[in-house]
């Protein structure tokens, strides 16, 4: 995994983003930066527009009807929210994986292989490499080798999780974007996600939306602090725990908050 | 509490009712059944083709082939169109577009079938005529008038099944860089196929039991092989026997036993209908 950007020029850049559902704003003015290979992790009360925010950085919003977005995001070399953007190749980019895992109806194989077979890949060779690949970088190989043709409904909640991360590094994606990936697991299954994204931390540009603080603490560099769709506050992880600016962020992250 | 005791009463009445009515329809045709097989045997009547039930012969080969051909050709010609119509509702149009569009299936699952008939009669029949050089009638004007008659049925029956698609699932592969066409062809219509299938039974149960559209357009008599001469099925030629054999002549039960051969065949859509329902993906 090689990435030939330099460290200077942030991997993503989001410049005065603002998106209106009909007539309700739900971000407002949003500016943040993010270095290649960081995690960022987006926290804030419920309904404050951590969603709506990752689903911007893949253009997923649009599946919604009725939204506006002004500003500008760029993620690595794409100008996302240009009428021209190949939304293909961006989301081939930026992956995603959801807080209910979501894998396919069939086959562990064929779920993995799905990605690489859209984007055109059919030698069965490279496409076993491919998987194999996948999913042990998802750290879910040894639990399936040998099941791979099994149904993926027939794994746990947590290894579906991991599955669905699997499936999304499969098309060699520069950006994974998480919503409460562990929100739907039980404890073991959740620190198992974790200590992944622990491990693919440096490869991927990482976004994740958490209600759990302290994994936010545990696995993120930079900290965002979103409320009523505005960024209150972001700042280097530790920073941001131990010594927030905002009185705001401090409320929230002190459980003082109405 | 009165009320739900009346309502309770008046729904054991009607199901008791329901059922008795039910069983001794079914008892006549079974009794009727049991005589016509204890005169003329049971595989050779179904499996002999000639039919001149007043001198005594019962062939019901071609009406079961009739029945079968008619049938599963109108699916065959429904499902496309059906499969449009139904992305189309499930998939493309949205808000008040897709409920005016599901309204106007309804209204054509309303229309009486003997509409569906005069259509065949007025259009399908002479165009088969000028196509072919035959009279028009036959099965394959029967094929396309049930076709057209079920489309709207499978239709939305089709799109029932799309919507049961988790949007999960569209969200994980457009989140992976797939186009809608591509969600469609390789997640949707897979995920949903069981139930398509179920769909197409259903499809297949209602063109079984159709009578009058058919019998307006197929001919009502056994001519040559082939889709283009006049042909009949088990319930047309039900309905074209029914006056000549009266309760009491010799060979009236071969009516009772082509009713049992109609009852069977829908038994085994719906087992198959039944065992595809519990299908379920591991
Ligand atoms: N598709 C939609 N249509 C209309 N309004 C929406 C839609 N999705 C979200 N909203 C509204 O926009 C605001 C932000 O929603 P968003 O889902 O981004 O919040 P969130 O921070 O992810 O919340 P949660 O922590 O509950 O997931 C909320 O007020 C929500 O009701
Ligand atoms: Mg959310």
């Amino acid at each position: 995994m090689t990435r030939t950007s330099d460290e200077t020029t942030p991997d993503i850049e989001v410049h005065q983003l603002s998106v209106w559902y009909g007539q309700t704003p739900a971000l407002r003015n949003v500016n943040l930066n993010i270095s290649a290979g960081q995690i960022l992790a987006i926290i804030g009360p419920s309904g404050c527009g951590k969603s709506t925010f990752l689903r911007v950085l893949n253009r997923m919003i649009e599946r919604f009807s009725d939204v506006r977005v002004e500003g500008t995001v760029r993620v690595g070399s794409f100008n996302v929210l240009d009428d021209h953007v190949d939304v293909t190749q961006l989301r081939r980019a930026v992956g995603m994986v959801f807080q209910h895992p979501n894998p396919f109806p069939m086959t562990i194989f064929d779920n993995v292989a799905y990605g690489p077979r859209i984007f055109g890949m059919r030698s069965s060779t490279q496409l076993r490499k491919t998987v194999e690949d996948s999913l042990k970088q998802a750290a879910l190989w040894d639990e399936v080798r040998g099941k791979l043709r099994r149904g993926a409904g027939t794994l746990s909640g947590g290894q579906q999780q991991r599955l669905c991360i699997a499936r999304a590094l499969a098309v060699n994606p520069r950006v994974l974007l998480l919503d409460e990936p562990t929100a739907s697991l039980d404890p073991v299954s959740a620190a198992k996600i974790e200590e992944l994204i622990v491990q693919l931390k440096s490869q991927y540009t990482m976004v994740i939306v958490t209600h759990n603080l302290q994994q936010a603490a545990r696995v993120s560099d930079l900290v965002a602090f979103f409320e009523q769709g505005r960024l209150i506050e972001m700042g280097n992880t530790q920073e941001m725990f131990t010594a927030p600016r905002e009185k705001r962020t401090e409320e929230f992250l002190t459980g003082r908050f109405d | 509490m009165k009320i739900d005791k009346v309502m309770d009463r008046v729904t054991h009445t009607v199901f008791a009712l329901f059922l008795v009515v039910w069983l001794s329809v079914a008892g006549i045709i079974v009794w009727g059944t049991w005589r016509f097989i204890s005169h003329y045997g049971f595989l050779s009547p179904i499996l002999s083709s000639r039919w001149n039930p007043l001198a005594g012969q019962f062939g019901l080969w071609p009406f079961i082939l009739g029945s079968l051909t008619v049938t599963v050709l109108a699916v065959v010609i429904a499902f496309p169109g059906s499969l449009a119509l139904s992305v189309l509702g499930s998939r493309i149009l949205q808000g008040i577009w897709r409920r005016y569009f599901v309204r106007l299936l309804m209204v054509f699952v309303s229309v009486p079938s003997v509409l569906y008939g005069w259509w065949g009669l007025i259009v399908i029949v002479p165009w088969v005529r000028r196509l072919s050089g035959t009279s028009g009638y036959g099965m394959l004007s029967a094929s396309v008038v049930l076709g057209l008659m079920i489309l709207p049925t499978f239709s939305i029956l089709s799109l029932e099944a799309i919507r049961q698609v988790p949007e999960s699932y569209v969200e994980g592969s457009v989140g992976l860089g797939a186009t809608e066409d591509q969600t469609l062809w390789r997640i949707i219509l897979p995920a949903a196929r069981p139930r398509l299938v179920q769909a197409a039974l259903i499809a297949v149960a209602r063109g079984l039991g159709e009578t009058i559209a058919v019998q307006m357009v197929i001919g009502g008599q056994i001519g040559g092989p082939g889709l283009l001469h006049p042909a009949a099925t088990l319930t047309t030629q039900l309905l074209t026997d029914l006056p000549f054999l009266p309760p009491g002549v010799p060979g009236h039960d071969v009516l009772d036993f082509m009713a049992f051969d109609l009852m069977v065949l829908m038994t085994i859509i719906v087992w198959l209908q039944m065992r595809i329902g519990s299908w379920r993906y591991e």
